[in-house]
């Protein structure tokens, strides 16, 4: 019975999953087609025909290929200095640095926007783009030292002192040459492939921080809403289309390079042996020392601003300590809703796409695992599958929400509380998959079959051996769900817009350019609490992390 | 994180050819509803839901009152710009959400009513209107509840005539000296944009000068990096030095002059104590008569639509525009208050642009394209 | 009391075929083969582990060729000690059964006082001995043991081996062994069959 049910669970996972995933994106992509006419050299010369879209792409590439160098050049000595020498409160230090990586990137583009009126920076053309590359780095650091970080303290010291004594290795360039190099390049790389990723997709950001410059991202966000109309606006169909087949392109050739780098990583990636004596840097302080300022900063400035509020009499503005920003935030108001509204949107959605991800992604794993064996073909293809949203952008997962279900059918779309959480879910799941999946791998099948042998139960043996022995992968990856979920600003964006169902993130958004003085402050305080909470989750998630993985989650 | 993905990566590729090809052969059946006012259906669902765009000021107060008065509900959609509401129109066009749309004005309305998305209003306590405000349209599916004048403003503090000289042809802007420190929000998105851009048009056929036309003068601004914003809040808050956006986090301040309202600087003064350094720039034919309207939406509840019409035309609401919305009442007889310097430094062109809503009509989607293509060739 | 009837399986290359084997209530038997000669795929068919290609498993004259492993109170002890490191020596045991036995149990394998003691502490033979405690535990009609002594060093190795056969001798509980070392065989079991 319970093998019956166990089919009909992993048949429904996957149905579930291409119903969700699969089919909002292509009926979009179905009907932006329909709409833009199917010559695809028209989608790639609108990206140049138009003034909205001109200079995206290039931008896009720029700004991604120069953070990304900022970031592993910022990172690799953090990095070193983390993993070559002992630090008190070492594992603290390390929690600081790799934190940015799990604030929402709206939370991060506010807080960077509050660094630059501090030091007045914005006026100058030239500071704002350092600041837009300045704050991808901020938020991709974490991927640098968490690749690079284990490689470098679990390295067996007799390794480099055997290089000291061969004649390739007497200079330390030499030994960079000969040894850290090829040592630590597919980790650098992989850091660098997935910062890349992020820059290239990265939307609040942009948005924030520039003076109207734009990702491919990002404009697709903005003229997202009049798309998929018969007749009307018919360019701008042309555009999501050449836009989103470059972005998808992109990021699939980063994925694949991604895989085979993390692949020849992992063959690199020395086991742990017993812990290794390391001595103290005497000049680390002033690589950490400024690294930690770096990190907290731009937090720092939110909560700092959310107490700040601006008077201003004639030419004069003064500015005074006060709650009213928070109270402003939390006010019941009919033109702007109010923080609580926003924040029980936002836990229930991301609780609601927990629920739904999670047992999806589980099943989804498991379905996988179990086929590898009985066949492995359709196993790769449900694989491929699940990985299929990776290459697909928050905002094209909006747009295919918006274009592919509520344009479908708005009666029943539209209205509906749930909407948002289809997004999420598409956003997440894949992740799920990510994290339990080589979970699952790494479980030995005599864990199992023992239980068998004993007479237990399926039943029991799920209950108490399989979820049992999966705790922590299923900790980290609810805690990503609910983290993801509550930070999503590029989906929601497109989808919740024309709707009431305001979340956190876009709520810091919409209040910010509301007119009054207050209502930037108001922001901040909205975007504190959505810093705080991602600060418990992560923290939470930080006690489940196995010591070693040096992945991304 | 990934596996063994050269396989993968084929199957990747083929799955989304497969995608791409499989669309092509598909057509979706698109039913467009046939729009007859008389048979109009409706439910009452004692909600009134209205899509507008963050800069119409509809106070709480306003929205309570209306509330109390007639125990309708009232929900905000809140979008960002005009251009936003005609996409949402659009998007759920035969099965609307939205009741009312309040902020389409006179360079949107047309293409609105041409694709039927609304309704003839059954308001009823229309009050006498102000002519000029009729004039672009004057018809039951959408009634004018604001107007003013679009204009160029500049910063006197910097526009000082010593530093820079002030305009007295759009031509000037294109000097060297103007390089980058001009912003105009985008005629593709934003209503101020368009009817800037509808000005120009004007502008530049009455200039006695048959050699260059209105695209001629837009690629040379854009040559001179003319500053080209989403929205109007964008160009005035962020770019423009003359306004209130220096206060607000996030200000550039990289322009001194920018398009928005003729009576925008009164509304500094009015803000400040009777003070500004904003100040309307008055060139003949450079100014355009915006109206804007609220309309019923097709699909919505036009009982509530329809009341909040009357509503938004009664005396104790409409006039209070100046100071609760900022732009002109529609009212007969109705004008800016004298307080705070506001009418003082509000300025009425001598000789705004003609061109008529027919014109406007027959003509803005070729303008956007002209537009586009100007921008992108300069 | 067990009955191996025309065992046959292959597994990329065939490994055994026409295989037939009688177990008598209480006697325990040795079956030795060189390494890849399909010992431990002999004792996972038996208990259910893999399926057979051809063959029957009759037990106390019942068919139980498509039993479920669960079902069929065949116990087995894997070459490595298969211990779950997210549960105590305790319980690892409550797996095998629910009862207070667990101290007899453990008594009875020479770790009196191991019960909270968490697995990854124990040492290679300890863990041997809760894995032989806890199979026997849930009271198999018949064990089957894949090499148990092969991780261990020689003289503990001699040791467990005589404790074992006393141990299943003492409850009359019949066995199956599978090992390359002859040796191995010849003191543990009562009569020894090559593969």
């Amino acid at each position: 019975m319970l093998e019956m049910f166990k089919k009909v669970a992993n048949a429904s996972a996957v149905t579930i999953f291409i119903l969700l995933i699969i089919v909002p994106l292509w009926l979009a992509l179905d009907r932006l087609i329909w709409v833009a006419g199917p010559d695809m050299t028209n989608w790639f010369s609108a990206l140049n025909e138009n003034y909205i879209s001109k200079e995206v792409v290039g931008f896009t590439f720029l700004q991604a290929t120069l953070s990304t160098i900022l970031t592993v050049f910022i990172g690799l000595p953090i990095a070193w200095q983390l993993g070559r020498y002992e630090w008190p409160f070492q594992s603290f230090i390390k929690s600081i640095l790799t934190m940015p990586f799990v604030m929402p990137s709206i939370v991060a583009a506010i807080g960077f926007l509050n660094l630059m009126e501090i030091y007045d920076l914005r006026s100058n053309e030239n500071t704002w783009f350092t600041i837009l590359i300045l704050a991808h780095a901020w938020f991709n650091l974490s991927l640098v030292i968490r690749f690079c970080e284990p490689v470098l303290s679990t390295l067996d010291p007799r390794l480099e002192e055997q290089i000291k004594l061969l004649p390739n290795g007497q200079s330390f360039l030499d030994r960079i040459k000969h040894f850290w190099a090829p040592l630590l390049l597919p980790s650098v790389a992989a850091a660098a492939c997935m910062t890349f990723v992020f820059s290239f997709t990265s939307f609040a950001l942009v948005k924030l921080i520039t003076l109207g410059e734009n990702t491919i991202e990002s404009m697709m966000a903005s003229i997202g809403s009049s798309a998929g109309i018969e007749g009307y606006q018919v360019s701008r169909n042309e555009i999501i289309l050449g836009g989103s087949i470059i972005q998808f392109t992109v990021l699939l050739i980063s994925l694949w390079l991604m895989s085979y780098l993390q692949q020849k990583r992992q063959s690199l990636l020395p086991k742990a042996s017993e812990k290794i004596a390391k001595k103290r840097s005497r000049y680390g302080w002033f690589v950490v020392g400024p690294a930690i300022i770096f990190a907290i900063a731009p937090l720092l400035a939110i909560l700092v601003d959310s107490f700040r509020v601006q008077t201003r009499e004639q030419d004069n503005v003064t500015e005074s300590w006060s709650t009213e920003g928070w109270e402003y935030a939390f006010k019941e108001t009919v033109s702007l809703s109010s923080g609580w509204d926003a924040l029980i949107n936002s836990l229930s959605y991301a609780f609601v796409t927990l629920a739904i991800a999670l047992p999806l992604g589980w099943i989804l794993a498991q379905t996988i695992k179990d086929l590898e064996v009985k066949s492995p073909k359709l196993a790769r293809i449900i694989d491929v599958t699940t990985m299929l949203p990776f290459a697909v952008s928050s905002v094209m997962i909006g747009l295919g929400v918006t274009i592919g279900m509520i344009k479908i059918n708005p009666e029943f779309f539209y209205q509906l509380w749930f909407t948002p959480v289809i997004a999420h879910v598409m956003i997440t799941t894949p992740f799920v998959v990510r994290i339990i999946l080589p979970a699952l791998r790494s479980i030995e099948p005599a864990y199992d079959e023992c239980a068998m042998t004993l007479g237990v139960t399926p039943f029991k043996r799920l209950i108490s051996i399989k979820i049992p022995m999966l705790r922590g992968s299923i900790i980290i990856a609810a805690i990503f769900t609910l983290a993801m979920s509550m930070g999503e600003f590029g989906a929601s964006w497109v989808v919740t817009r024309n709707s009431d169902w305001t979340t956190l993130p876009i709520m810091i958004d919409t209040i910010r350019e509301a007119y009054k003085p207050i209502t930037n402050t108001a922001s901040n305080a909205i975007a504190s609490v959505l810093m705080l909470i991602a600060l418990v989750l992560f923290t939470w998630a930080e006690k489940f992390r196995p010591k070693r993985d040096g992945g991304m989650f | 994180m990934v596996k063994k993905m050269k396989k993968e990566f084929a199957c990747c590729l083929l799955v989304s050819m497969m995608m791409v090809s499989g669309c092509l052969t598909e057509k979706i059946d698109e039913t467009i509803d046939d729009l007859v006012t008389d048979d109009y259906q409706f439910v009452d669902d004692g909600e009134l839901i209205i899509v507008t765009y963050d800069v119409s000021g509809l106070t709480d107060t306003m929205i309570s009152t209306f509330e109390n008065d007639t125990g309708y509900d009232v929900k905000l959609i809140k979008l960002d710009d005009a251009g936003s509401i005609l996409d949402h129109l659009m998007q759920y066009k035969g099965v609307q959400i939205a009741d009312l749309a309040l902020g389409l004005d006179n360079t949107y309305l047309q293409t609105a009513l041409d694709n039927g998305v609304l309704v003839e209003h059954i308001a009823q306590n229309i009050p006498e209107l102000d002519e000029k405000a009729l004039i672009p349209y004057d018809g039951p599916y959408a009634v004018p509840f604001d107007q003013g004048y679009m204009c160029l403003n500049y910063d006197t503090q910097i526009v000082d005539g010593v530093n820079y000289t002030v305009p007295t042809s759009l031509w000037d802007l294109t000097e060297d000296e103007w390089k980058g420190k001009v912003v105009f929000p985008s005629p593709e998105t934003s209503s101020p944009g368009r009817a800037f851009m509808t000005a120009t048009t004007d502008y530049f056929a009455n200039d006695n000068d048959s050699t260059t036309d209105w695209t001629d003068w837009w690629s040379a601004m854009a040559a001179n990096d003319v500053i080209i914003t989403s929205g109007w809040g964008e160009a005035y808050e962020t770019h423009y030095t003359g306004g209130y956006g220096e206060w607000i986090d996030g200000h550039v301040g990289d322009a001194h002059i920018v398009v928005s309202y003729c009576h925008s600087p009164g509304v500094e003064s009015w803000y400040n104590g009777n003070w500004t350094k904003s100040a309307a720039l008055d060139l003949p034919r450079s100014a355009f008569h915006q109206v804007e309207y609220a309309a019923a939406v097709h699909g919505g509840n036009l009982n509530s639509s329809s009341e909040f019409i009357e509503y938004l035309l009664s005396e104790q609401v409409n006039n209070n525009m100046p100071t609760e919305n900022f732009m002109y009442p529609v009212l007969n007889g109705s004008d800016l208050p004298e307080d705070g310097g506001y009418r003082y430094h509000s300025v009425i062109p001598a000789h705004p642009a003609e061109v008529s809503a027919e014109e406007i009509a027959q003509n803005m989607e070729s303008w956007l394209e002209d537009w586009n293509r100007a921008m992108v060739d300069a | 009391m067990l009955e191996c009837i025309d065992f046959e399986k292959s597994f990329e290359k065939p490994l055994f075929s026409g295989f037939n084997l009688q177990l008598k209530p209480g006697e325990i038997v040795a079956i030795t083969g060189p390494s890849g000669s399909g010992k431990t795929t002999l004792l996972r068919c038996i208990c259910g582990l893999e399926i057979l290609d051809k063959g029957r498993i009759i037990l106390n004259s019942e068919e139980i060729t498509d039993v479920k492993p669960e079902r069929r109170g065949i116990g087995l002890i894997f070459q490595k000690p298969v211990l779950y490191p997210h549960l105590s020596v305790e319980g690892n045991l409550k797996l095998g059964s629910k009862n207070k036995e667990i101290f007899d149990a453990l008594e009875e394998v020479g770790l009196q006082g191991f019960n909270q003691r968490r697995v990854e502490t124990l040492s290679g033979g300890e863990g041997q001995r809760v894995a032989l405690a806890r199979a026997l535990l849930a009271n198999p009609t018949v064990l089957l043991l894949d090499e148990p002594f092969s991780s261990i060093d020689d003289d503990l190795s001699d040791r467990l081996v005589s404790e074992v056969r006393e141990l299943l001798k003492k409850r009359g509980c019949p066995a199956i062994l599978v090992t390359h070392n002859k040796k191995i065989a010849e003191n543990f079991a009562d009569r020894v069959v090559s593969l």
